[in-house]
């Protein structure tokens, strides 16, 4: 029987503690012939499993242009992502997915690329940049601003000091007034503002945003002054899920399930959604 | 199929013939002063005093616990088991035609884009046996929401008592035709006059509700945040006696039992009414106070439904109001929209 | 009496003393009470009270119900047993006494439930708790609206719970057990009984805490015994007997057998009847040096 709730097994192959609290995995399907067949698209999110305790929904944050492997930050925060925090190198957990739809990076082909992130918002944002990246050649300028409270909250710092070596790639990392340590060579500010300082240009442009709602609001309007279309600005939501497959009613703002027909939306989309969310 | 007849006499004879099929047979019970669907043994057991049970028969096809997997942690890491359903045969008797129409609501959402087979292989082996109503009560509104007690849609076998004491029998679906010929030894023809039928009793369709009006002023998107949602329903104190009596209500919780060397994964059934619902685990909750909670059932119910699986998400059955602690009544607020939109 | 009730809520609302008034009113129909929030003094008239006045409408004064909060200082129609819960509300700290203004109502006894109801209030249409009731003649309030009623409850408390508890105490623990076995496989779990509770006040109430999960969330027999015994246990000693859980449940189970029970074993142990003084604190809450136990010492 196809039974929708049923978790592939999963082994934790790498675990990398980001912040204090928050954790990456590298996940490989038990599964061998599940390895070389597994498929997702950027943007797409799974369930993540702590056996006894349950599961937890977020997005997958390696880029599909690198197979074998699936790749997940989170925080702590509950039941499950703190069972899930628990495990390390060698333990098996349970993932459900890919779930949901996708950034459309096919219609960027030759567009400038603008990603907007701050704290645990940059995971889902690192699949698309990472996408990108391995086809680098398909797009155009590449900015990335990314910010946290403090440089300690900062997650994927390699990989930021990587992207920040690359001379196609422009980088711009910043923490919150007061969060800087004595020797932080990054931007002092909030995301919005630095987001205004980069200035990326608005024709033939895309810019993808994550990160707390109250981020999203200013840049929202930076991205306006900037002269960027709603059409072009791309954004994933995150609600509260169980099922991953639109049957449990809990993800739903109004009639649409984030889960099979989000979680990404442009920010046109979003501004037609009147119900709560 | 001609319309073939059962004795009430004969219940029990029906009984055993589904029994030693292999199947369960589902009807209603008294219990503990409630009428409500139960598995029962004997034709003893059943009521014919009720207009509708308290309970759904939804139990028999999304019951209110399921194990979806176990799974045991041991030193080489988890076995798990997904659970392979093979469901029994039911025959539920004695159901009303406006639950009968909620399965097809059910489905609708359990099969959109990928099938529950939880749900579905336990809805295709269900047969539907409905009653027509023959007395009513004053929460019946079946024939508000374009039902009636002589729908037969979501029935499989459709009865109708008749003055003599027996029930006339139509086949409605396949399924139908096909339990009267495996249980033909129970049901007979009518001999050359044609029985007199006890009339069906209708619910009078409340004047002041146009469903039609609902739908529009649903769709028109400031009502969203029309001061009539508080106003109705701040008296909603957010039990979930509503949702778990409601015929078409889903929503449903996984979660996981047992230690922490082994257990079951569970689906069970989950309420939008409850305040943490929807709450995510930094705290925010994107319904975070009643009266949005009460605005989403309705909403589910009188659009989200029909707008997105031309299914009705009301069946007119009247349990939500007969349970309710606060006797909000979902007709009313019907009403005062078809008012207001006028 | 209904005149006079509308009266006192216009002046209520007109000179501000109060901003809104939680009472009853009819449903549409006019076949049974619902609550209701009066703002304004020319919507008074939709006042009613009458025996289908059942609920306990101090639930409404609880922080789970922050949007009535948020309507301003509430003035609330009270019966006497209504106005048990709200001592317990003020000696809990959970409402403070001049924050609401007490409408207490003379009382002859309500229906157990709405729809028993055939235009009139025969004995055996009513609750054991009106039968047995002492405080028909409201005992904490700001106004009383009705007459003085002489009306003495029996020395004993009688009724059907009473029997039925003693029916249940001359079991064996093994049939007792069973009983309740039997009774709470009917739980559907969807927390009417909870909600309804004025006195179960939490925001996060323990089947929600997950870390760790206390209470298994299933409808089956080890989550239906957990949550009906928690529930019981958080409320003993502050449980009024008001019945608003059993007439809430859906599924008929006999919430009033445990809650007496319990209100009779802290009479027992402690000499405590909750409900009619705000100035105790409940038994369970307190602790004292003459205590009987020694396990605390």
């Amino acid at each position: 029987m196809e039974n929708l709730y049923l978790p592939k097994l999963v082994t934790i192959e790498d675990a990398y503690l980001e912040t204090p609290d928050v954790k990456s995995f590298r996940l490989v399907f038990k599964d061998e012939a599940l390895r070389e067949s597994f498929t997702f698209k950027t943007g797409q999110f799974g369930l993540y499993s702590a056996f006894g305790l349950g599961e937890s929904t977020f997005c997958i944050s390696n880029a599909p242009t690198r197979k074998g492997y699936i790749q997940c930050t989170f925080r702590k925060t509950g039941r499950v992502t703190g069972g899930l925090f628990d495990l390390s190198i060698g333990d098996t957990m349970g993932f459900r997915g890919p779930f949901g739809n996708h950034f459309p990076i096919d219609e960027w082909k030759g567009k400038d690329i603008t990603f907007i992130a701050g704290g645990i918002g940059l995971p889902p944002v690192r699949s698309v940049i990472l996408n990108c990246l391995d086809r680098r050649e398909d797009f155009g300028d590449i900015t990335i601003v990314y910010g946290s409270r403090c440089v300690e909250d900062l997650v994927y710092k390699n990989e930021l000091q990587h992207w920040n070596d690359r001379d196609d790639v422009a980088l711009y990392q910043t923490v919150d007034p007061g969060g800087e340590t004595p020797d932080w060579k990054g931007e002092v500010g909030f995301v919005p503002m630095i987001l205004e300082k980069a200035a990326p240009k608005p024709k033939n442009s895309i810019a993808v945003i994550c990160g707390p709602p109250i981020m999203i609001k200013f840049s929202l309007s930076v991205l306006e002054e900037l002269g960027f279309s709603d059409n072009d600005v791309y954004t994933t939501l995150e609600n509260k899920m169980k099922c991953g497959v639109g049957k449990c009613g809990r993800c739903n703002v109004g009639d649409i399930y984030i889960c099979k027909e989000g979680p990404v939306y442009t920010a046109a989309e979003i501004k037609k959604m009147y119900y709560d969310f | 199929m001609k319309a073939m007849y059962l004795k009430k006499a004969e219940l029990g004879k029906l009984i055993s013939s589904v029994q030693d099929s292999g199947a369960l047979f589902v009807g209603p019970v008294v219990d503990a002063g409630n009428v409500v669907y139960k598995e029962i043994g004997s034709a003893s057991e059943l009521t014919g005093d009720y207009i509708i049970p308290v309970t759904t028969y939804k139990q028999w096809v999304f019951p209110q616990t399921e194990v979806v997997a176990t799974f045991a942690v041991t030193k080489e890491g988890v076995d798990l088991d997904g659970v392979d359903l093979d469901p029994p045969d039911v025959v539920v008797f004695g159901a009303r035609a406006c639950e009968a129409a909620s399965l097809a609501s059910l489905r609708s959402v359990f099969t959109w884009g990928e099938d529950d087979e939880f749900y579905t292989r336990r809805e295709d082996r269900i047969t539907v046996i409905t009653v027509g109503c023959t007395a009513i009560d004053d929460e019946c509104f079946c024939t508000t929401v374009e039902l009636s007690p002589a729908s037969t849609t979501g029935s499989d076998i459709y009865l109708r008592e008749t003055t003599d004491d027996e029930y006339m029998a139509v086949a409605v679906t396949k399924k139908g035709e096909a339990f009267i010929k495996a249980h033909h030894g129970v049901f007979h023809q009518k001999r050359a006059a044609e029985p007199e039928l006890v009339e069906l009793k209708l619910p009078e369709p409340i004047k002041g509700i146009k469903k039609e009006k609902i739908s529009a002023w649903l769709a028109r998107t400031d009502n969203y945040q029309s001061e009539l949602w508080p106003r109705l329903t701040r008296k909603c104190f957010g039990c979930g006696a509503c949702t778990f009596s409601c015929p078409t209500c889903h929503c449903f919780d996984i979660t996981d039992e047992g230690t922490a060397f082994g257990g079951e994964r569970r689906k069970n059934w989950d309420a939008c009414q409850f305040d943490h619902f929807t709450a995510h685990a930094s705290g925010h909750n994107p319904r975070d106070t009643q009266f949005k909670r009460w605005r989403n059932r309705f909403m589910c119910k009188f659009k989200y439904y029909p707008d997105k699986f031309k299914t009705t998400g009301c069946v007119g059955c009247g349990r939500c109001i007969r349970v309710c602690p606060v006797r909000l009544d979902i007709t009313e607020v019907m009403e005062e929209i078809s008012q207001i939109s006028e | 009496m209904e005149k006079a009730l509308r009266e006192k809520a216009r002046e209520l609302l007109t000179t501000g003393e109060a901003n809104v008034i939680i009472g009853y009113e009819w449903n549409r129909r006019k076949t049974r009470a619902t609550p209701a929030f009066i703002t304004k003094a020319d919507e008074v008239d939709r006042l009613i009270f009458n025996p289908l006045c059942v609920n306990n409408l101090s639930i409404y004064l609880t922080r789970k119900n922050k949007d009535i909060l948020r309507m301003g200082k509430p003035a609330i129609v009270a019966k006497g047993c209504d106005i048990k819960n709200i001592v317990v509300l003020i000696s809990e700290g959970q409402v403070k006494r001049e924050d609401v203004v007490i409408i207490g109502m003379s009382c002859n006894g309500v229906v157990y439930k709405q729809g028993l109801w055939k235009g009139e209030l025969r004995p055996e249409i009513m609750p054991v708790k009106c039968h047995n009731c002492d405080v028909r003649n409201p005992h904490l309030t700001d106004f009383v609206i009705g007459d003085h009623i002489d009306f003495t409850p029996p020395e004993t408390p009688r009724g059907m719970v009473f029997d039925k508890i003693a029916a249940l105490d001359a079991k064996t623990p093994g049939e007792r057990w069973s009983f309740w076995l039997e009774e709470f496989s009917r739980c559907i779990k969807c927390y009417a009984c909870r909600q309804a509770c004025s006195l179960c006040y939490c925001e996060r109430c323990i089947t929600e805490k997950n870390v760790p999960q206390w209470i298994e969330t299933s409808a089956h027999q080890r989550g239906n015994i957990a949550w009906n015994l928690v529930r019981a246990m958080h409320l003993a000693g502050r449980c009024t007997f008001c019945g608003e859980c059993e007439r809430s449940c859906p599924a008929n189970i006999k919430l009033n057998l445990v809650n007496q029970k319990l209100v009779l074993t802290v009479k027992d142990a402690f000499d405590f009847k909750s409900g009619y003084d705000e100035k105790i604190h409940p038994p369970m809450i307190v602790f004292s040096p003459d205590d009987t136990e020694n396990f605390i010492k």
